[in-house]
């Protein structure tokens, strides 16, 4: 049987350069299906990819209970004291605890093509580096606390005007320059940095934002989750840093990933349809040798197999060459959207999911003429001229 | 039209291909219509927005007193100034996203072409707690005039500690390009008392009417310049730049929508050339046969042109038609508030495709048509 199979299918794909244009119809339109829709995802997986990056697992994000963005969060002065002592929160080298006071708000800044756009600016206490050993300085230097100094991200330098170092960015109280560029390979690389005191004081803000703890052990996120939800002075929801950027991630990202798949998926169906088309086309032109094989005793299985093989190996060669296009020219490219820069992501796994996409568009569209192929009446076949 | 007929026929030959081909042609159009239908609701809300309004907001975010309304509509050139906020939040479950936008009662004035009657903003005046509904809000939450309905807003807080806030329904409005998945008005005053003490007094934005629409880029920046000093300095962006798609984002969303459309064409381009060829190939000594009755070069091309452009153009018409149904139906299925823009099937939409699909079947009937052309007569009848 194997042997059979074998026999028909190397016999089939020996012809195929004779149906080499016919052929094509299925390789071009697996290839324009899977290059579109990994390009597309390429955005989205990009995207959400940086911001997975900016979650650690080893801390933990106190927010206003309920609320799904920062920006929405307001955690009064007078309750950071209370977060800090709660058991469950590293300490440094002399025994404070690892907990920083986030202050978030946005800026207006021009956008490197003139246009107006906004970035986030963030504010960092005096733990803040402790809790996010991430921030790298490449050049320049630190912001002082109490300083009004702004340090920016390397995205955020590709992204607007007036990043460099010397440069000064306008807040309430005059211009603040920017005093030194930072890194953290994630999201937090297009916004700026300064200290929290100071730009609370400075934007006349009556709360911080967020508070950022670095957890003891992974494992401790349970002791100081219930501590914060059983202490009748706080109303806030804890989550693992690494959770809340998944859920932040996969949100933003949702519309992107759904759109990448409904122009994917109407595209399969266009490409299944001219799979059908192409494989019944296929058994019209073999449909002698088809029928001499079967006369010589092959079975109508083996032949069934062979056609389903055929639609398989085009499609899959389709889809490998659109993955090939979406990869070379979107793969690790930078892009950006609102304030997050990100590299454009073509993975392995979607490049899997493109050929497990080209199989699935083989196999529906290979079914109906691999069974006409088996039932194919031999005399009428090998009389037809 | 008297060769209809014989197109028809030379359709039908292979009834199963054309069927076929044209599901594949109607599947290309329809992502055709979703991806430039989507751009011509971008184009479509870039066209509504005003050139006589401006958007003034906290320059770092936050809210902005309320009291800078009038001082601002002190500015030479601006004719009226209203504010608007936001309570965001959820019905029911977290995952059941709205928000309702709290007018103040200079609204009207400052959006005169909202479809909304001055007997219906008068309600939300009337009844503290009143919420005008768009039809799609309205299906979407089964909401009817009368109703009274809770939106939980953990970002908005009640002076009595909660932060739900009721609403009642007293009127069902129509729908408008700007708000796609539709919208939700109440009564700023209600969230003014209600709110945090620290918050009252204060709004999220201004909604500026300018006198004239070319000063409209200068007064928003004197606005910007007016409070860079003060307490609360305001940005401001003309609505023309805030219903920009791309400049919302930085990302020309457009140019990808036309990208996709054109990898769709691409492939019916070639799918049909390809069946066009094969079906030319098999009915070569037919065609001989045609001109050896009689019929001209051109008569035979266009024969051929036709069965191309027949699939094309009903393809087309049935993609669009799909993509026009898809896109009705949409706001049921999309989770609430995520502010997917939803394709509109404008004239345009439908100009774009018919081009295409000529261009299409043009394309694809080339190759066939310049075989025809050469075909030596008597070969082709031979059948050699």
């Amino acid at each position: 049987m194997l042997r059979q199979i074998w026999i028909v299918s190397v016999l089939n794909f020996k012809s195929l350069p004779s149906r080499f244009w016919q052929s094509m119809v299925i390789v071009v339109g697996l290839a324009a299906t899977i290059g579109v829709m990994l390009s597309m995802l390429s955005v989205s997986a990009g995207m959400r990819q940086a911001y997975y990056a900016s979650g650690d697992p080893n801390r933990a994000i106190v927010v206003t209970k309920g609320v799904e963005q920062e920006p929405q969060s307001t955690i009064a002065r007078n309750q950071a004291p209370l977060i800090a002592v709660a058991p469950g929160i590293a300490k440094d080298k002399d025994g404070k605890p690892l907990a920083d006071r986030t202050l978030m708000t946005s800026v207006p800044l021009l956008r490197k093509d003139g246009s107006k756009g906004f970035t986030t600016m963030r504010g960092l206490s005096d733990k803040g580096l402790g809790v996010r050993p991430e921030i790298k300085i490449v050049a320049g230097r630190m912001f002082q606390a109490g300083k009004r100094e702004l340090i920016a991200g390397v995205g955020a330098q590709l992204m607007f005007r007036h990043m460099q170092i010397g440069d000064k960015v306008i807040l309430p109280d005059g211009e603040w320059p920017i005093v030194g560029i930072y890194k953290t390979g994630d999201q937090l690389e297009g916004q700026l940095l300064g200290d929290t005191e100071t730009l609370v004081t400075t934007l006349h803000k009556s709360a911080y934002t967020t508070m950022l703890v670095r957890l003891a052990s992974p494992d401790s996120l349970d002791t100081f989750k219930k501590a914060m939800t059983t202490n009748p002075a706080l109303s806030v929801d804890v989550v693992r840093h690494s959770d809340w950027y998944r859920r932040v991630g996969d949100q933003t990202t949702f519309a992107l990933t759904l759109l990448g798949y409904v122009v994917g998926t109407v595209m399969a169906i266009g490409a299944l349809f001219g799979c059908v088309n192409t494989m019944y086309a296929a058994i019209s032109t073999r449909a002698r040798e088809i029928a001499t094989l079967r006369a010589l005793g092959y079975g109508a299985f083996p032949v069934a197999v062979s056609v389903m093989l055929e639609a398989v190996l085009l499609s899959v060669t389709g889809a490998l060459i659109g993955a090939g296009f979406a990869w070379v020219f979107y793969d690790g490219k930078l892009d950006l959207f609102g304030n997050v820069i990100f590299h454009l992501s073509v993975s392995p796994h979607q490049i899997e999911l493109g050929v497990i996409w080209a199989v699935v568009v083989a196999i529906l569209g290979g079914l109906l003429p691999s069974v006409r192929a088996a039932r194919l009446p031999v005399v009428d076949a090998l009389r037809a001229t | 039209m008297k060769y209809l007929p014989l197109v028809w026929a030379a359709i039908m030959r292979k009834p199963t291909r054309a069927i076929l081909t044209l599901l594949s042609v109607m599947l290309a159009f329809t992502l055709f219509g979703l991806t430039i239908g989507m751009n011509a609701t971008f184009a479509k809300v870039q066209e509504d927005a005003r050139d006589d309004r401006i958007f003034a907001f906290a320059r770092f975010g936050g809210l902005v007193p309320i009291a800078l309304e009038r001082q601002i509509e002190g500015m030479p050139g601006v004719e009226k100034v209203a504010s608007s906020s936001f309570v965001g939040g959820y019905i029911q479950e977290p995952k059941n996203r709205v928000f309702v936008v709290m007018m103040d009662e200079n609204i009207p004035k400052v959006l005169p072409e909202y479809p909304i009657t001055p007997q219906q903003w008068q309600l939300i005046r009337d009844t503290r707690q009143g919420m005008l509904v768009s039809k799609m809000q309205a299906d979407r939450w089964h909401l009817k005039v009368g109703d009274a309905v809770v939106i939980v807003s953990p970002a908005v807080k009640k002076l009595d500690g909660t932060t739900s806030w009721t609403f009642k329904v007293v009127a069902v409005t129509p729908d408008m390009s700007i708000f796609g998945q539709g919208y939700m008005f109440g009564n700023y005053d209600y969230m003014d008392k209600a709110r945090l003490l620290s918050d009252q007094g204060k709004t999220g934005q201004f909604r500026v009417k300018i006198s004239d629409p070319s000063k409209t880029p200068e007064i928003a920046e004197r606005i910007v310049s007016r409070f860079a000093n003060s307490s609360t300095p305001l940005e401001s962006i003309t609505e023309k730049v805030a219903f920009d798609v791309s400049a919302g984002t930085g990302m020309d969303i457009a140019a990808v929508d036309r990208e996709v459309a054109l990898a769709g064409m691409f492939m019916v381009l070639f799918l049909t050339a390809n069946g066009l060829a094969q079906a030319v190939r098999e009915r070569f000594a037919e065609f001989a046969t045609l001109k050896t009755i009689g019929f001209s070069d051109n008569g035979v091309i266009a024969l051929v042109f036709a069965e191309a452009a027949l699939p094309c153009l009903l393809g087309s018409g049935l993609g669009i038609g799909l993509a026009a149904i898809i896109s009705n139906v949409m706001p049921k299925f999309l989770p609430p508030g995520q502010g997917l823009p939803i394709p509109t099937m404008t004239v345009m939409v439908f100009v774009w495709a018919g081009l295409a699909a000529a261009f299409v079947a043009f394309a694809s009937s080339a190759l066939p048509a310049l075989r025809l052309r050469r075909m030596d007569i008597a070969t082709a009848l031979s059948g050699r």
